[in-house]
């Protein structure tokens, strides 16, 4: 202790604070970088590039080589490394200078959707990860699981056909349903219509979807459609997005036939001395917390109004089958109610 | 059946259930519970005419209202508390009396006459029981006020409305507002607080309230916070004021807990626990009288006893080890003074000593008996007079004797002022542990729970002893 200094003691501990910061800091850290450099093995690069071909290709685009080690964030050596196997192996081949999937690739490509967009509804449906962490994991997630894990996930999960975005998963045996409606800044005023998918990608765009609070399955109607913005109305609010920002949502117009409720509006916007029907609930309130809703008692027909207002502005408590339930804002705006 | 029948039906029922679509399942649990409920409205007769809501609803809008509620809440609160430390106090001492004092020394003379070896007695009278009966004296009178009057609110219907009242601030940190109810039992004892979390049913908001529960200043620390706080920070201040000084410390470290409990649930939340489901609602039953006598006998045997018992469980081998290490002599030192002399280095950079260290080490079975087993250690290491003798625990009546003692001991202001802190700052004691695996089922969190605050303890000491040295 002859030489103790307290300067010294904290000098050294704010040290070891900053290398352990660097290196196990969220995202940016060495350790995991360096854990990514590591499991960036050859199987990640050839799934990675089929995935890529295939959603080109679906979408009708063409690949070159170029364009490819443009979207792929990995060496281009290893990229070329990869192509040159993947021909070899006859998962692909070119056209010209064009890159193609073969039958067997583009079976290889589909089983790598199916597992990504399962790993999302597993996401959704049976944990807490935010809406903007599930794609990611899932990116992860594809390249780990084999064809009988990925079955009994499927099987766990009830075989669902959609992710929770609305993009279809293929089937064990590669059949793959449509996804129905078009894109918001295509329709024309006055359409009614469900949004049917809300694209995940680019995350920027996807955010700002999420910040807007928009949700899946929600029926819409449009107000205004210019080149500068769109308008429409949705569950007793007006959402304006830029044409950029709609282009991301898809939405199914519905045919003259079916009877629309129309006042309808989300739970989260009832006043205290107002009562309302409750319609049900949206598709973005899921797994547990939509199954707890509804032991409560939050369930189609049911009579609700506020109970109380709470001194700090949330939870409120509603009134619903005469007893007194407590929710908060972000889960009252799933309920959809008709005010009287 | 041939195997090829089976997997057509099999393969059509996959087909049928594709073609169905996604909604179906959830349309049809929700046309059963409306179905059900419609059922309910045609076939069940409700009385209208005594509607809940007269009274109810007129206590609700005091209770919740923005004037009102907070200030009727920390009164409540408040009364609790007060209630627990100073009630306490007299059946304690009639406890101290009766199992210290009487039984002790009796066992002692009893163990004399008929001859037992005098480390069997020490071992086991001086050990074992005295540790037991320490924590009994210590524990039992708070937990058996605390217990059944926050029970008797809770019956009342009171309490869900202080989660209600607070949700908003709970929710900032990505926890449940009923988090409040499990924290507030905290008070009273971490292993009760963490068997509370029961009310939280969504699953990370649970683990947020289990994990953090030891951020409660509990009935087990008090005392130790309360005894440091008047010999060293008190005696800062001229005498009249002292004792209010003493008392504003020990409610800062409180409040402290809190902001720890508020900071470490926000990063749970936003890091290792992200993954885990959430689902928040609370239900705001209607108020009914309490069933005094019910409330009385459950709390005491639900809560205390079991309470109690684990803890007794725990402190029976502390009690041993204690006795033990004291009086081990390895060389011509005993076995303590060699941990001791260890641990100065590493206690002198947290702005402790060894003593302290060994003694939160001997004493993770319970809180109660930090003080009695420093003390013991203080004399035996210093070798000052008095106390009752090697792996003997001890306390004294009069805190001149007690500060005496810590003093000769190199206590300063800094020291207490540390162990304060760390006595806030440290590992669950063994029954709350023991508690946490009960609940959470899980030895990964049942050892980030244990691990945790004390990492934190160790770097809050080490960073206020620096700075003191610094600036002092």
């Amino acid at each position: 202790m002859s030489n103790y200094n307290p300067i010294w003691a904290l000098a050294i501990f704010f040290f070891a604070v900053i290398v352990l910061f660097i290196f196990f800091q969220p995202v940016k850290g060495w350790f995991w970088i360096l854990k990514k450099y590591f499991k960036n093995n050859e199987k990640t690069i050839i799934e990675d590039i089929l995935k890529q071909l295939y959603h080109f290709e679906n979408s009708g685009n063409k690949v070159n080589m170029k364009t490819l080690v443009q979207v792929l964030e990995y060496k281009n050596s290893s990229i070329v490394e990869a192509v040159k196997k993947m021909t070899i192996n006859h998962l692909i081949y070119f056209e010209s200078d064009i890159l193609k999937l073969s039958e067997k690739g583009r079976d290889y490509a589909l089983r790598i959707v199916r597992v990504h967009r399962l790993w999302e509804r597993y996401l959704a449906d049976k944990t807490g990860f935010s809406k903007t962490e599930w794609h990611n994991r899932a990116e992860m997630m594809e390249h780990k699981l084999n064809d009988d894990q990925t079955n009994m996930l499927a099987t766990r999960l009830g075989n669902p056909k959609y992710d929770p975005h609305g993009d279809p998963i293929p089937t064990k045996t590669g059949k793959i349903a449509q996804i129905k409606g078009t894109e918001l800044p295509l329709l024309p005023v006055n359409t009614v219509g469900i949004i049917t998918h809300i694209e995940d990608e680019p995350q920027v765009i996807y955010k700002q979807i999420l910040a807007e609070n928009i949700h899946i399955g929600s029926l819409i109607k449009v107000i205004e459609n210019n080149t500068t913005r769109i308008v429409f109305h949705s569950e007793g609010e007006a959402f304006k997005l830029a044409p950029i920002v709609a282009a991301n949502l898809t939405v199914a117009p519905i045919e003259k036939e079916v009877i629309v409720e129309d006042n309808i509006a989300r739970l989260s916007s009832l006043k205290e001395d107002e009562t309302a029907k409750i319609i049900g609930i949206s598709k973005e309130s899921r797994g547990e917390s939509r199954r707890r809703l509804l032991d409560l008692g939050f369930v189609k027909g049911a009579q609700v109004s506020i109970d109380l207002l709470n001194p700090l502005g949330e939870p409120h408590a509603y009134l619903i089958k005469g007893t007194s339930i407590a929710l908060r804002k972000n889960q009252a705006s799933k309920i959809l109610i008709k005010k009287k | 059946m041939n195997q090829k029948n089976i997997d057509h039906i099999i393969e059509l029922s996959n087909e049928l259930r594709w073609q169905i679509g996604d909604d179906f399942h959830d349309t049809l649990t929700e046309s059963m519970y409306a179905n059900a409920s419609n059922i309910v409205k045609n076939t069940v007769q409700n009385d209208n005419s005594k509607k809940r809501f007269q009274l109810d609803s007129k206590i609700d809008q005091i209770v919740t209202s923005k004037s009102f509620g907070f200030p009727i809440m920390f009164l409540i609160l408040g009364l609790v508390l007060w209630l627990t430390i100073i009630g306490a106090n007299y059946p304690s001492s009639l406890l101290a009396n009766l199992l210290l004092d009487t039984i002790y020394p009796s066992l002692k003379s009893l163990a004399l006459n008929i001859g037992m070896p005098w480390w069997l007695t020490g071992f086991l009278i001086d050990g074992v029981y005295l540790a037991v009966a320490w924590v009994i004296a210590v524990m039992l009178p708070p937990m058996a006020i605390f217990f059944p009057l926050f029970t008797l609110l809770e019956d009342f219907g009171y309490l869900p409305r202080v989660a209600f009242n607070l949700d908003a601030l709970f929710k900032k940190s990505g926890a449940h507002g009923k988090q409040a109810l499990t924290m507030s039992m905290g008070f009273g004892c971490n292993a009760a607080g963490v068997i509370a979390t029961r009310i939280i049913d969504s699953p990370r908001e649970r683990l947020i309230a289990i994990l953090t529960n030891n951020f409660s200043l509990c009935n087990g620390r008090w005392p130790t916070q309360i005894l440091i706080a008047t010999i060293f920070i008190g005696a800062l201040v001229p005498k009249s004021v002292s004792s209010l000084v003493a008392l504003f410390a020990v409610i800062g470290i409180a409040v402290l807990g809190m902001v720890f409990m508020f900071g470490v649930s926000w990063a749970l939340s936003k890091t290792v626990l992200k993954g885990e489901v959430s689902t928040f609602n609370l239900e705001l039953p209607p108020y009914r009288p309490p069933r005094f006598w019910k409330t009385l006998y459950t709390s005491l045997i639900d809560r205390t006893l079991i309470v109690l018992w684990r803890a007794i469980v725990f402190a029976a081998p502390a009690g041993a080890v204690i006795w033990l290490i004291s009086n081990i002599n390895i060389g011509n030192e005993s076995l303590a003074i060699w941990i001791i002399q260890s641990f100065d280095g590493f206690g002198f950079l947290l702005g402790l000593n060894g003593v302290i260290l060994l003694a939160y080490i001997v004493a993770i079975p319970a809180n109660e008996i930090v003080i009695p087993t420093i003390l013991m250690l203080t004399v035996m290491v210093t070798g000052i007079a008095g106390g009752e003798g090697t792996g003997v625990l001890f306390e004294l009546d009069s805190i001149t004797d007690t500060a005496h003692i810590l003093k000769a001991g190199g206590w300063t202001l800094l020291t207490a002022i540390n162990l304060m802190l760390f006595s806030l700052l440290h590992n669950p004691c063994s029954t709350t542990i023991y508690t946490i695996y009960k609940e959470t089922k899980s030895v990964k969190w049942t050892a980030f729970a244990s691990i945790m605050p004390i990492i934190i303890g160790f770097i809050v000491t080490f960073l206020v002893a620096q700075f003191w040295r610094l600036l002092a």
